[in-house]
């Protein structure tokens, strides 16, 4: 079977497996805190994130080849919320979910 | 509440936030398809339509915006779920066609641009349309009522995903909540605390906002269509943007928004600018994945200053939009509601810029999709949006209002804005990223002033001489019915130059010349050319410290001026006057200047207070005027008028292009310059081949009867801007070509020049292009050239600059510097505001400091300000040229020197000033105030001066009828609010002869007579033409049976407006203005309107009175009618009768006119119906006065109190609209229609007349034809601003139709 043109950047990319702590490193960031700073069900937002900045995170994370949707992120703004949808995700795609 | 619908289960929903803007918009244009929302995508590979056509299905079903239905309810819109509204796919099998891909676009096109009633249609279609068995298009298009850019994305994906579960069997995921998720959260958000802080945040950010400006100026009104350019950024850009963002952990769609806010700054050069920013409002909304219309637009105040690294600035506006965004929930609809910004032109952002940072490419299984965005909603007025493609392509869509951006203009900003984010991507400062694209600069600054021309290194001197002995015998001079040949012009100016070299004159140096027109003037200034000095003309008619200060620095050696004059000279200047002159050359050789010596000095007014000499050397003059002669062709029949003052560099061409041409210079008698009357007369006794105007006077020449078509080879027009409607105006009038030139005195005359011919429809009439050896470059603030279109400060360069400021190289150092572009040269700063076209033309805009123009004579309000604080009584002035209301004059602000009272003693003030300043230099009003307002950086606050109270000084009211309406025409025209005296005089008021020329103009068609320019100037107060006004005839005060509301063509029919029911055609006058080209319109007014006079028997009677009345003013015809309401009817009589007498009827114009036969079932209202009419004729809905009992006397109070025209008329004239009206309610009722066997051209008062059924067809019985126009506006406002608008271009075309028509019916009978 022909290699379909929305197939290949899911084979040319590895997929390096996210990690709640990458999660959270990567948001601290953004928002210029301390990764400790963010507990697993504060509301990002009243932390101070943004559409553009959360948008931008869900880019970066889909970078290793995972499929995301942002308006899934939209609707659950919380560390725990969108470690759970990367989870979910991975492990449909058989990666270790660490 | 459950209302009645389709489903009568179905709960109703009120609209949200989001939602009730676009409702309202789309219910005020409801014929704009922009308020749909579309894309299509276009798929290649094996679609398998079954399945695709199940996975659509399903999505649909899922979507519960795709069926919503709204209704229009009295207490207010709401909306429903209805199953039956649902899009079902239409599958559109184009495989057949020649072309399908271009059956395809066709269809989509067509669809997109046809509107939807949200009230009656689906809101949405799905469409697939089969171009080949591998090829498709899948075309969506909904209402933004029911979805924004990001729903269309979700519902897409969710289409996408379900067709690739099928075809692969596998089991989707769970669908999106249901809309109702939305509603909750939209009441929610409504009544929370959190609105009411995102409220406050909004409306404190704003309290001080600067004005929106944009990228054009024009004022954005809906369109139904919109351009669009795409452009790919640069891909190295764009990387480097990323890693840019990496590094300051700023998200690059901030950085994008950042920059291009900067590149609307560029444009706008304010401070600051407003930008709208677009916000899906979905992150920690439960409605995030809900396909819905959540979108809100954020307004972002954005400073751009200067100097700053480039990250400073991102980081400043990335923090502004992560501020917006937390409070990104409230509306910004609700957000000019708040601020009073709701309707007109008023804005609260300028462009919108839209980032979407992520593929939206959608992915079905086994085929390649391209996306192509169709239309985002209604474009206000440009949207630059940036769509992610691919893994890092940006691309940017540049959507524009096409009434405010044309194609170019759009294709200009995509590449323009691209290059402007592709150098800022590399840039360490803003302030090193050039607006312009490569290209765009080196146009403007190689291209377009690429005007190296070869002229001979040579000086006015010598070309003069040449010119003087080479057509001995032609007439070189006329003056006072009197002729000097050249022959006898070259020896007399030989004799004089002679006698001014044995004198010792010498090269540079300067003879002031102070005479009179006359032959002894143009005899003095070759002279001194001759002698090889400069010569230097001075007004005598200026203050003596004015005159001394000049002489002080010009230092001049001889003053050449009459004997009577000699003493303003005493101890300055030895004076020669012309008695004392030799008249016979005794043949000594005249010394040979050089080309850069001083060919004349001209004084100019001065910032600091003292006036500044000009010094233009003969190899600039020498440039301006061999181009002049050639780029116009002037010849020895050339007959050239001279009527600038000498102390106006105008003059400089109009003495000596005619020498170097064999042409003849004629000299109009001193003071003609200011008389329209006696110009008119010189230009056609002397048959002028070439006479200059500044615009203003122009104006005034052109409202003189005696210059009505006048025959000239060339007008040119200079020292003030030439406004387009002059232009117009001097076509219809004139028969001459008409060119546009500008330049400063530092330039030798004029730089540039515009042909302003009758096909010209430039609006500003642009100053046009550079002459020979010459450079205009248009700079922004920080010296970078700028691209077209755009505003910027106007400096010349080339060989016509000045040598600079005599005896002040500080001053010269200022304004002369070196040119930036080319090494070595220099270029002169005009203080000029200026932009050039697409087409290279430049444009003049205005002034970027205090200098003004008052009679095309340049004013420093600088000098005005050194002379006021000379007086001594004044401790602190500012002094402005304000614009009230369209009139500009000079308003002196003041302080008074301690001990003085602020209402000092303004009459010393103003004597004072007369005798340092020019008259038209004295300030036209002084206003006293205890401090002069300041900004926060300590300038001048020139918002916060108060308008000048401008009242005159009399004290006796008007008192006749006359006397009040001309105070309140003079009032009006002044823009003035206070009372006005008798004795007030029109010019002392601040009026100019602009305003005196639009003056006579309303008295002309208030009193039908015109007393002339020259009797105004004579009679200036009011009660003084007042009298002039009644003398030529009795005071009808407007009411009598004719009135004249425009005077235009005599070669064209005039208009016959007949009144509506009150009698009176005034309100007509709006319309007959604004008909082009100008026609006469006459207004027929009821008879009965007068005392004593009875209401006639029928209307079929008074037709024939209004019949008889117009055929003594047009016995032959064509006739062309329109009347309003009951004139409409009378018409349409009246043109019956003029056929049954077998004249000639041209158009029959009715304005929302209906036959009889309607009212005549209706009650005759009575005099309270009357009454009421009255209270609707002067502008009131009398039933939202309820507290006004309805009778006469009542009314009429109302009237005088609320200051309506109306009220000012006589009781019995009032009486008799009331009269009047009444009687024109039996007349109608008892009139039955005869057929008209021609044409009713009918325009429709289309949003009226709800409920009734008042149809333009119900004329059929009575008419051959009838054509109808649809005007957006209630009967009661036809002849309002906006109708007027829309019936005055329709009425004009179809009067010229039936003029051309007549004449070629003329042409066979003969």
């Amino acid at each position: 079977m022909a290699i379909e043109p929305a197939d290949i950047r899911r084979i040319i990319v590895p997929a390096a497996p996210i990690t709640r702590e990458r999660m959270r490193a990567d948001i601290a960031r953004m928002l210029h805190e301390d990764p400790e700073a963010i507990g697993g069900d504060d509301s990002l937002m009243d932390l101070g994130l943004d559409s553009m900045r959360a948008m931008n995170l869900v880019l970066a994370w889909s970078e290793g080849g995972l499929e995301l949707e942002f308006a899934e992120f939209a609707e659950t703004p919380t560390l725990d919320g969108w470690w759970a949808l990367i989870h979910a995700k991975q492990a449909a795609r058989g990666a270790p979910g660490v | 509440m459950v209302h009645p619908v389709s489903d009568p289960r179905a709960p109703a929903h009120p609209l949200t936030e989001a939602q009730a803007g676009l409702w309202y918009a789309q219910r005020l244009d409801p014929a704009n398809p922009l308020f749909n929302t579309g894309q299509s995508i276009e798929f290649t590979g094996p679609l398998d339509r079954d399945a695709f056509a199940a996975a659509l299905a399903q999505a649909v079903t899922e979507a519960d915006a795709l069926a919503l239905r709204l209704v229009d309810d009295p207490a207010g819109p709401y909306q429903v779920v209805d199953p039956a509204s649902r899009p079902m796919l239409e599958v559109i099998d184009l495989s057949g066609e020649v072309d399908p891909p271009a059956a395809a676009q066709a269809a989509i096109s067509r669809d997109m641009a046809t509107p939807v009633d949200p009230t009656r249609d689906r809101l949405a279609a799905e469409r697939l349309f089969v171009l080949g068995p591998q090829h498709h298009i899948w075309q969506q298009r909904i209402h933004h009522l029911a979805i924004d850019g990001y729903g269309m994305i979700l519902l897409t994906q969710r289409v996408a995903e379900l067709y690739t579960a099928r075809l692969r069997a596998r089991t989707p995921g769970a669908p999106a909540p249901g809309i109702a998720a939305a509603f909750v959260e939209d009441a929610t958000y409504r009544a929370s605390d959190r609105r009411a802080k995102d409220g406050a945040y909004w409306r404190a950010r704003f309290a001080d906002r600067p004005e929106a400006a944009s990228l054009t100026a024009g004022v954005p009104a809906s369109a139904h269509a919109f351009h669009r350019h795409v452009v790919e950024i640069d891909a190295e850009a764009f990387a480097r943007l990323r890693a840019r963002a990496e590094r300051t952990s700023i998200p690059w769609p901030d950085i994008v928004t950042a920059l291009s806010a900067a590149y609307v700054q560029r444009h706008t050069q304010t401070p600051e600018v407003i930008v709208g920013v677009p916000f899906m409002a979905r992150l920690g909304s439960a409605a995030a994945r809900v396909p819905a219309m959540l979108m809100n637009v954020l307004a972002l105040r954005v400073t751009v200053p200067s100097g700053v690294p480039l990250d400073d600035f991102l980081d400043a506006v990335a923090g502004s939009l992560v501020r917006a965004r937390r409070h990104g929930r409230y509306r910004s609809e609700q957000l000019r509601r708040d601020l009073r910004l709701v309707g007109g032109n008023r804005r609260l952002h300028g462009p919108l810029i839209n980032l979407l940072p992520f593929d939206e490419t959608p992915r079905f299984e086994g085929l390649t999709s391209r996306l192509d965005v169709l239309s985002t909603g209604p474009v206000e007025d440009i949207t630059f949006a940036f769509r992610l493609h691919g893994a890092d392509g940006l691309r940017l869509e540049v959507d524009a209002n096409p009434a405010l951006y044309d194609i170019a203009a759009v294709e200009a900003h995509a590449r323009r804005l691209a290059h402007f984010i592709a150098a800022a991507s590399a840039a360490a400062r803003l302030d090193d990223v050039p607006t312009a694209t490569p290209a765009e600069a080196e146009r403007h600054l190689v291209n377009l002033n690429a005007t190296d021309h070869p002229v001979p290194d040579t000086t006015l001197a010598a070309l003069i001489g040449e010119g003087l002995v080479a057509t001995p015998d032609a007439p070189a001079l006329r003056f006072g019915g009197t002729t000097l040949d050249y022959a006898g012009l070259e020896a007399r100016s030989r004799a004089l130059a002679e006698q001014l070299v044995a004198a010792g004159i010498g090269a540079d140096e300067r003879v002031v010349v102070a005479l009179p027109r006359s032959f002894e003037l143009v005899v003095a200034l070759i002279a001194v050319l001759r002698a090889g000095a400069a010569y230097l003309p001075l007004d005598l008619a200026q203050p003596d410290a004015r005159l001394s200060r000049i002489l002080a620095s010009a230092t001049p050696r001889f003053v050449l001026a009459r004997a009577q004059d000699a003493h303003r000279f005493t101890g300055k200047a030895e004076v020669l006057a012309p008695e004392d002159w030799r008249t016979v050359p005794v043949g000594e050789p005249l010394p040979v200047p050089r080309p850069e010596d001083a060919a004349y000095v001209i004084y100019t007014s001065g910032s600091t207070g003292e006036p500044k000499g000009v010094v233009i050397e003969h190899r600039a003059i020498v440039n301006r005027l061999l181009w002049m002669r050639a780029h116009y062709g002037f010849g020895p029949r050339d007959r050239i008028l001279q009527k600038t003052p000498a102390t106006f560099d105008v003059s400089v061409w109009e003495f000596f292009l005619p020498f170097l041409a064999g042409a003849c210079l004629v000299i109009a008698p001193p003071e003609a310059h200011r008389d329209p009357q006696e110009l008119a007369r010189i230009l056609r006794e002397e048959t002028i081949t070439t006479a200059h105007f500044v615009p203003s006077m122009l104006a005034a020449f052109l409202a003189e009867p005696s210059a009505q078509g006048l025959v000239l080879a060339r007008v040119f027009c200079s020292g003030e801007e030439l406004p387009a409607d002059l232009r117009d105006r001097f076509h219809r009038t004139l028969k001459a070509e008409l060119h546009n030139l500008y330049g400063p005195t530092e330039a030798a005359v004029d730089v540039s020049f515009w042909p302003a011919g009758p096909e010209d429809r430039s609006t500003p009439v642009p100053i046009g292009f550079p002459v020979w050896n010459t450079r205009l470059y248009v700079l922004d603030e920080a010296g970078r050239p700028q691209p077209p279109d755009v505003p910027g400060h106007l400096f010349l360069g080339g060989v016509q600059l000045a040598r600079g400021y005599l005896g002040r190289p500080d001053l010269t150092r200022e304004r002369f510097r070196p040119d930036p572009f080319r090494p070595g040269e220099r270029v002169y700063a005009t203080g000029d505001l200026a932009l050039w076209r697409a087409d290279g033309a430049v444009v003049f805009l205005g002034r970027s400091d205090h200098q003004i123009k008052i009679r095309g004579l340049r004013v420093e309000l600088g000098e005005i300000e050194a002379a006021v604080m000379a007086s001594g009584r004044v401790r602190q002035a500012g002094i402005v040229a304000r614009e009230d209301r369209g009139t500009k004059r000079i308003v002196a602000y003041l302080v008074p020197a301690p001990g003085l009272e602020p209402g000092m003693d303004l009459a010393a003030l103003k004597a004072d000033l007369a005798s340092r300043l020019p008259d038209y230099m004295v300030p036209a009003a002084f206003v006293g105030l205890d401090a002069l307002p300041v900004t926060a950086n300590g300038k001048l606050d020139r918002a916060a001066l108060p308008a000048p109270d401008f009242a005159g000084t009399g004290s006796r009211a008007p008192d006749t009828p006359t006397e009040r309406q001309l105070a309140a025409l003079f009032a009006a025209q002044l823009a003035i609010d206070g009372p006005i005296a008798a004795e007030d005089d029109f010019f002392a008021l601040g009026g100019d002869s602009l305003h005196a020329v639009a003056l006579l103009l309303q008295v002309r068609e208030r009193w039908g007579r015109d007393p002339g320019l020259g009797a105004l100037f004579a009679q200036s107060t009011v009660e003084g033409f007042a009298r002039l006004i009644e003398a030529e005839g009795d005071v009808d005060a407007g009411l009598g049976p004719l009135v004249t509301l425009a005077q235009g063509d005599p070669g064209r029919p005039p208009l016959f407006v007949i009144h509506p029911a009150g009698g009176l055609s005034w309100c007509y006058g709006r319309l007959a203005r604004a008909l082009t080209p100008r026609r006469t319109v006459y207004g027929l007014q009821a008879p009965a309107l007068a005392a004593g006079v009875a209401t006639p028997e029928s209307l079929e009677a008074l037709a024939r009175d209004y019949v008889a009345r117009i055929r003594r003013l047009q016995p032959r015809g064509p006739c062309h009618l329109l009347g309003w309401s009951v004139g409409g009817i009378l018409a349409q009589a009246m043109a019956v009768r003029l056929r049954e007498d077998a004249a000639e009827v041209g158009v029959v114009a009715l304005l929302d006119s209906y036959p009889c036969d309607v009212w005549r079932g209706e009650p005759d209202p009575g005099e309270d119906g009357a009454v009421k009419a009255l209270l609707a004729i002067a502008g009131h809905d009398p039933d939202r006065l309820p507290a006004l009992a309805l009778n006469r006397a009542a009314v009429r109070a109302f009237l005088r109190a609320t200051d309506s025209p109306l009220g000012r008329l006589p009781e019995a004239a009032l009486d008799g609209v009331v009269r009047v009206v009444a009687g024109n309610n039996a007349l109608v009722r008892g009139h039955f229609h005869r057929r008209y066997d021609g044409v009713l051209t009918h325009f429709r008062a289309a949003l009226d007349h709800q409920g009734r059924d008042l149809s333009p067809e119900l004329w059929a019985p009575y008419a051959a034809q009838i054509d109808v126009i649809d005007v957006p506006s209630l009967h009661a406002h036809l002849t309002g601003p906006e109708a007027t608008a829309r019936v005055a271009p329709v009425l004009a075309r179809a009067l010229a139709q039936a003029d051309s028509r007549e004449k070629v019916a003329c042409a066979t009978a003969v």
